[in-house]
């Protein structure tokens, strides 16, 4: 099961990613507290630098280093022209999907309802007989 | 960097840092220094985020928080290296799907006997294999010998009594002697050329024997679930 969630995060977390950079610059610690924000997705936080790695080298995001007031520098990253448009076919095509999921989760529960009436039109009818 | 802590909480820095470095090696310098420095970044940012424990606890939260070091490395990796692990299994399970048609999957104790019956018989064609290809290489390399030392002097083998001579296929010694050195050269390059083709027959016989192993610790495993995550 562990592993069946991982699955799922990756390409759903990398959707996130790219989400927060559509609308603002950020650096690694900022984009973690933008994602978990107050929900308790219990997420490793290192687990974003390889992500960002990655889209850095699809050069899907740009990153540059901003000297920090306090402490180190930070490194900002922010959605190439590229990466604008691969966040909005990617969430377009999440959409549907997230869609799909309710659709047929949904149309299972119908089933299910309609079998449970049936079960009971079935023993209705039995108690008739006797 | 690590010099914005105090004393025990930059030890304790440095250390993880340490420790990120070395799983780092590998990849191209700039991209190491660059990741070690976007790491301690991240990790002065959320040591300063809270405030509320005593600071070692909080150092130690921090690291918690962002994961072992692999974690933070995983799709670093070339993708090749990634693979690689992959890639090796699919010819190995379609041998191990052989020697399973061969000798059946719960092997028993008759498919042991038979599985060490096998090898015993594969040690056996190696081992006079070898044998052949020494004992052709040694003749080639003594024949050779014995033809200079003829062709040098024809009397050479007198000593050894009037029945060994060298194959007198002509009746002119000196030409006996240049053909049987001839044929003590085909003989050693022969023996030479075994040898390394034997090289290749290791390789292939190694495989096997690895094959047999993994499948044996594999089948006792009863196996579980191995989809890997990369």
């Amino acid at each position: 099961m562990e592993n069946k969630i991982t699955q799922l995060r990756k390409g759903i977390l990398e959707l996130a990613v790219l989400g927060c950079l559509y609308h603002e610059r950020h650096y690694g610690y900022s984009l973690i507290k933008t994602l978990v924000g107050e929900g308790d997705l219990d997420i490793t936080e290192g687990t974003i630098y390889p992500i960002l790695s990655r889209l850095f080298k699809e050069e899907l995001v740009k990153a540059e280093w901003v000297e920090s007031n306090q402490g180190p520098p930070r490194k900002y990253y922010s959605l190439s022209a590229k990466g604008e448009q691969a966040f909005e076919v990617l969430n377009a095509e999440f959409a549907k999907l997230t869609a799909m999921v309710a659709n047929a989760v949904a149309k299972q529960e119908k089933s299910s309802q309609n079998e449970e009436r049936k079960i009971l039109i079935v023993k209705k009818e039995g108690e008739d007989v006797q | 960097m690590s010099n914005d802590f105090s004393e025990p909480v930059g030890k304790i820095v440095d250390n993880y840092l340490r420790k990120l470095k070395t799983h780092l090696k590998g990849l191209p310098a700039n991209d190491q220094e660059e990741l070690v420095k976007e790491i301690s970044s991240h990790i002065y940012d959320s040591f300063r985020s809270d405030t509320t424990e005593n600071e070692v606890d909080r150092i130690l939260k921090v690291l918690d928080k962002l994961g072992e070091p692999a974690d933070i490395i995983s799709s670093r990796m070339s993708p090749a290296m990634m693979k690689m692990g992959k890639k090796k299994k699919l010819p190995l399970y379609i041998l191990a799907g052989i020697t399973i048609a061969l000798f059946g999957v719960p092997l028993g104790l008759g498919g042991i006997s038979l599985l060490l019956a096998f090898f015993l018989t594969i040690l056996t064609l190696v081992f006079s294999y070898y044998l052949i290809a020494g004992s052709l290489l040694i003749c080639g390399w003594l024949g050779m010998i014995v033809s200079i030392l003829v062709f040098i002097n024809p009397n050479f083998l007198d000593f050894l009594g009037p029945e060994v001579q060298l194959s007198p296929l002509t009746p002119d010694p000196t030409l006996n002697a240049v053909i049987s050195l001839a044929l003590s050269v085909v003989l050693s390059v022969v023996g030479i050329v075994l040898i390394w083709l034997g090289k290749y027959m290791m390789r292939g016989i190694r495989f096997l024997f690895h094959l047999t192993f993994e499948k044996i610790r594999g089948f006792r495993k009863k196996r579980g679930p191995e989809i890997q995550t990369t």
